[in-house]
């Protein structure tokens, strides 16, 4: 197990001074290495809670647990947002890098390490580009590149490729799957499309609204590795239909 | 190559009207004269050295109102309070009209370059910390994620993401502080100093030397001129990054 998410409750105040409760009492354990998604409508605190597993936002109640020590600098969680937040004034291999930077790595090990990590998102070739040079699935894969580059132990994504078309789209989710069975990464990954969470997930934590809450964990019993050949699979469908079922 | 022409066809145009319209030359010198009287400063006289004090006033003074202005930004973003607290002081000094300010500061602070260089800082200081300050407001919430997650101290914030992120506002306050500062560094010359090229133009008002006048005023607007152009060059190489950047 890495974390425990133990009781854990998030309740805003609105600008009329009223309680708004974004997330219910949460219990939930992240196993180590695993690729668990949260899905679920507006509202549902999917956001918030992997806000809180980065630590972006402290629990109004209950603990998370981390497994050994807690992350004592940024080098144990790894973000990746909606949109490919790449810094323009900096070069592909730059951006990807700059985390290594901001821990003091040294420039030749940064170096290093970012390349490798370019390469294995198929980015090597751009290394030089700006981002402004790079497509919508490029950019977002340099993001995954700077949030992978340092090794962190946990890797949070929030709908990484809403943003995307479908084809991209599915091609991204391929490479996810790639990449992690490459580095082992444990992801949280959050979600509206029930395709994404059954084809990428070991498990599906389905979330429903007011309040924010965990309704049900499904472990996801699709056969490894993934594939295009999964997707035609009838129990492919019946998680589909499932999870469809789920979030209504 | 254009320009050389219309230039060429202006210094005519020049010459044959004050022949034609008989204007006397101690009202309006010709190319000419103009040429030779520069000439004149500058190898008999000390226009060199004048040039060079109020360059100098307007660099100096530039150089402390652009730092104190994006100093003051940062400040005033991360503590509000602090910007409450002084904003009154700070619109003060910014409505007051420049030229009242300058007899003040030559009282407080002498005749030599300082209340000039103090002068330009102050002029200096509005537009660059007030682009700064927008620049901070428009910053990305995501960027603020990135540098959270990530853990970054306060120094790398500002040095690694909002400084750059800044820059292309910051730039057109560059600009804005650039002008006005060639036009504070004179007012505070003609106020009351000891040299530069507001002495000049102060001398050649006194002694009715519409020449010399005409001579600073040029050499002025060619400082002003260059200040800007270097701004220019510094915009283009740190924003090749930018949409905005002429490739």
């Amino acid at each position: 197990m890495l974390i425990e998410v133990q009781g854990v409750t998030k309740t805003f105040v609105s600008r009329g001074g009223e309680q708004v409760v974004a997330l219910a009492e949460t219990t939930l354990d992240v196993q180590q290495g695993e690729f668990l998604t949260l899905i679920g409508p507006s509202g549902c605190g999917k956001s918030t809670l992997l806000r809180m597993l980065a630590g972006l936002v402290e629990p109004t109640s209950g603990r998370i647990v981390w497994q050994g020590t807690a992350p004592a600098r940024g080098s144990e969680v790894g973000f990746v947002f909606q949109e490919p937040v790449l810094l323009p004034w900096l070069s592909v291999l730059d951006n990807v890098r700059f985390p290594l930077d901001t821990f003091g790595v040294d420039r030749r090990a940064g170096d290093e390490a970012a390349r490798q990590t370019l390469e294995l998102v198929g980015l090597k070739d751009f290394a030089r580009a700006l981002p402004k040079e790079l497509s919508g699935g490029m950019k977002q894969r340099a993001a995954i590149a700077r949030a992978l580059v340092y090794k962190p132990r946990l890797v949070l994504m929030d709908e990484p490729f809403s943003a995307l078309d479908l084809l991209t789209r599915d091609r991204m989710n391929d490479e996810l799957l790639a990449i992690r069975a490459e580095v082992g990464a444990t992801i949280v990954f959050v979600t509206h499309s029930v395709e994404e969470a059954a084809y990428l997930s070991d498990r599906v934590a389905v979330m429903s609204a007011r309040p924010g809450q965990i309704r049900t964990i499904h472990t996801i019993d699709l056969p490894a590795p993934r594939g295009e050949a999964v997707k035609d699979l009838p129990a492919f469908h019946a998680w589909l239909s499932q999870l469809r079922r789920d979030l209504r | 190559m254009r320009h050389i022409f219309f230039l060429a066809a202006f210094l005519v145009l020049w010459s044959l009207a004050l022949v034609v319209f008989q204007v006397p030359a101690y009202l309006v010198p010709s190319p000419q004269q103009l040429l030779a009287k520069a000439w004149f400063l500058l190898t008999r006289a000390d226009l060199l050295t004048h040039t060079a004090v109020t360059l100098l006033e307007i660099l100096l003074g530039y150089a402390i109102g652009c730092l104190v202005g994006m100093a003051a930004a940062l400040l005033f973003h991360r503590a509000p309070l602090v910007e409450d607290i002084l904003s009154p002081l700070i619109v003060f000094i910014q409505t007051a009209p420049k030229i009242a300010i300058a007899p003040l500061l030559l009282l407080w602070l002498g005749l030599d370059m300082t209340p000039k260089v103090v002068l330009v800082a102050i002029v200096t200081f509005f537009p660059v910390m007030s682009a700064m300050l927008s620049a901070l407001r428009s910053m990305p919430e995501h960027l603020d994620v990135l540098a959270r997650t990530l853990r970054m101290s306060t120094l790398q914030r500002i040095w690694r993401i909002e400084l750059p992120q800044s820059l292309p506002l910051l730039f057109s306050g560059l600009k804005v502080g650039a002008t006005l500062a060639v036009t504070a560094a004179v007012i505070g010359e003609l106020m009351g100093t000891r040299a530069g090229l507001g002495y000049l133009l102060a001398l050649g008002q006194e002694t009715a030397d519409t020449q010399l006048v005409l001579v600073s005023v040029l050499v002025l607007s060619l400082l002003g001129y260059l200040v800007y152009l270097a701004i220019l060059a510094l915009e283009r190489r740190l924003l090749r990054w930018h949409d905005s950047a002429t490739p």
